[in-house]
């Protein structure tokens, strides 16, 4: 894990590493059958930042998140947990790292079959001897700590969305991670449910210090949080940095994102002038 | 130079809109150099009708006609502007038509593909009960007593109402034919061995794969959708290990209760039948039954029912596991795993056929 933290297809000016990488990609491609959703992506995430991958959508943020949480393995590259190849390590190894993280999915990916409750606690009653009064104290700990206490006992097809991802939030860290992952946090959430999210994911941070990886297309969200930021455009890294660095770099294309502007090579507009009669 | 002028009246929306690329193709057909499209009297228009005027614009590009549009209002220049009119005439591809080894590959690689992840579930399933126990993983009874209610004890009331009906079919068509030798009687031997040895393991496990392997099929498939299983992986929770063991052990478990059930009550129909109608008495039918059956047939149906069962649940769950696309996926799993599951029990029926001759030959 010595390797400097040259990443991305731009210098960053992050000449000295002080931290310790927790997760790297390396030269991370994947395509799937004809086309190619990540090209050649690297980039290092360090223990206890807050490190969001921002890009549009069909950009392959989450195809990078599935890589790094260990879900699926890239077509081509590597992915590396505190210097161990995940996808080389074999299926104990990926078993203790995955105790290791937490995954908040997009949509919740709670089991429908399971109150709220038991969905938190799953993770904990079967991968620990807890006896059964401590699991679901922790379980409705973590409840509180989303707001969810009240929804304990029901189902989650009764939940509202924001409820659904909160807990999916309080499932993800049940087993008290050193790192975990959110697949678009706050999409499809109210302004202020997400800026209830987006607080979570930094109050969380510096309790815990947990590595909090966050994939978004939420602008001010990634902004809130991020103590770094990759951007990703077709599959590539076009920036990545701090997050003040990135959100005034000079590239157009990243410029163009930032400030939501549609692209200036976009053909819309009015070329149906050239079937006009002058 | 040959030119034309197709006029468009007050409105060109998609009650009008046929009219103009009527006029579009006739003109166009008559090759002249150039077409010029009025717009100026239109007052309203809907994106249908500015959609038969990009039409016009890509077909009589395709054959070479200039087509100029004249007095477009803002209103019009505002929708033309939202979409690229160039990027609409561009023609799409043409769909290349693959070869027929690729076709034949297309056909063949599902196919394979769930033949595979059959045999992978399989293994995985025996070792999560076999030898998984050993080292202290334990099989989840809890989960596989609620799928035993789902598979076992719903499926009871139609196993019973197709074993009594099947049971009176087999001693009507048994008894017509050995009524011709006076041999009623016999009605209790056919009725009892084709049951017990093929019919009951055969039509239990049919009834199993029609409602259990497609529930399986599609509840593990929207789970695959709504990314619950990913969610089990990432805890570190073994999908087949917690969700599929339960669902195999007790779709085994429910094929041979509800197997031997059908046995019983097919033979309390074909009973039924011989009373009422061949007046063969209740004691007399039970006594000849007793005498055609034995008991290493009533074992060997067990573990065939046993296999069918264990067939049924692996199938339905495997193909859950590996739906893909949808919705849609979830309705073409579950219909491949009922036609799978089904296809499988009559091989693995023949397999046990077979085997029995080879013994006792």
């Amino acid at each position: 894990m010595n390797a400097p933290a040259t990443v991305g297809g731009r210098a960053h000016g992050q000449a000295r590493r002080t931290t310790y990488d927790l997760v790297r990609a390396l030269a991370v491609s994947t395509a799937f059958g004809d086309r190619q959703v990540l090209q050649g992506v690297d980039l290092a995430i360090r223990r206890g930042e807050v490190f969001v991958v921002m890009g549009p959508s069909g950009c392959g943020k989450t195809t990078l998140l599935r890589h790094l949480c260990g879900l699926q393995p890239p077509t081509l590259g590597a992915v590396f947990v505190d210097g161990i190849d995940i996808f080389a390590a074999g299926a104990a190894a990926m078993k203790r790292l995955r105790l290791r993280s937490g995954l908040s999915f997009q949509g919740g990916a709670l089991l429908g079959s399971l109150s709220v409750l038991d969905n938190v606690a799953l993770p904990l009653r079967e991968n620990t001897t807890l006896p059964e009064r401590v699991i679901r104290e922790t379980a409705r700990m973590k409840l509180d700590m989303v707001g969810l206490l009240h929804a304990a006992d029901l189902l989650p097809s009764s939940l509202s969305g924001g409820m659904k991802k909160r807990a999916a939030i309080a499932r993800a860290i049940a087993m008290d991670p050193e790192i975990v992952f959110f697949d678009e946090p706050s999409a499809g959430l109210d302004p202020i449910t997400a800026a209830e999210v987006d607080n979570l994911i930094c109050k969380l941070n510096q309790v815990f210090g947990i590595t909090m990886v966050v994939v978004t297309h939420d602008l001010p969200s990634a902004y809130a949080i991020a103590d770094r930021i990759v951007v990703l455009l077709d599959g590539k890294v076009a920036a990545l940095g701090p997050r003040d660095e990135v959100w005034h770099a000079a590239d157009r294309r990243i410029r163009d994102f930032i400030e939501r502007r549609i692209p200036t090579d976009d053909a819309r507009g009015m070329d149906v002038a050239a079937h006009m009669e002058i | 130079m040959k030119h034309a002028t197709i006029k468009v009246g007050t409105a060109l929306d998609r009650g009008s809109v046929g009219q103009l690329m009527l006029d579009l193709d006739r003109e166009v057909r008559a090759r002249p150099d150039r077409v010029t499209v009025d717009l100026g009297a239109v007052e309203a228009f809907d994106s249908t009708g500015l959609g038969g005027v990009v039409d016009g614009l890509r077909r009589a590009g395709e054959q070479g006609v200039e087509i100029k549009l004249r007095g477009l209002s803002q209103p019009m220049l505002d929708l033309f502007s939202l979409v690229s009119v160039q990027r609409l005439c561009t023609p799409a591809p043409a769909l290349v038509r693959p070869d027929p080894i690729t076709r034949l590959g297309a056909f063949v690689e599902p196919l394979l593909d769930s033949i595979q992840s059959v045999l992978a579930t399989a293994a995985e399933t025996a070792h999560a009960v076999f030898v998984a126990p050993l080292r202290g993983e334990r099989v989840r009874l809890d989960r596989t007593t609620i799928e035993v209610d789902h598979s076992a004890v719903g499926a009871l009331p139609i196993v019973v109402l197709i074993s009594f009906l099947l049971g009176l079919i087999l001693a009507m068509q048994a008894y017509v034919q050995l009524r011709v030798w006076g041999a009623e009687i016999y009605v209790a031997d056919m009725v009892g061995v084709s049951v017990l040895t093929e019919i009951g393991p055969l039509m239990t496990a049919i009834v199993l794969a029609a409602r259990s392997a497609s529930s399986n099929a599609a509840q593990l498939g929207a789970m695959v959708v709504g990314e619950e299983i990913d969610a089990l992986r990432q805890m570190g929770i073994h999908p087949v290990r917690f969700l599929v063991v339960p669902k195999v052990l007790a779709c085994a478990f429910a094929a041979v209760a509800l197997s031997v059930i059908f046995d019983v009550v097919a033979m309390a129909g074909g009973a039924l039948f011989a009373w009422a109608v061949a007046g063969i008495e209740v004691g007399a039918y039970q006594e000849q039954t007793r005498q055609a059956l034995h008991l290493a047939d009533f074992l060997v149906a067990s573990v065939k029912a046993l296999s069918f069962g264990a067939c049924v649940g692996v199938v339905g769950c495997a193909l859950g596991m590996r739906v893909q696309g949808g919705s849609q996926g979830v309705g073409r799993v579950t219909t491949n795993a009922v036609v799978l599951s089904i296809f499988l029990i009559i091989l693995i029926d023949a397999a046990f056929v077979t085997m029995q001759r080879m013994v006792l030959s």
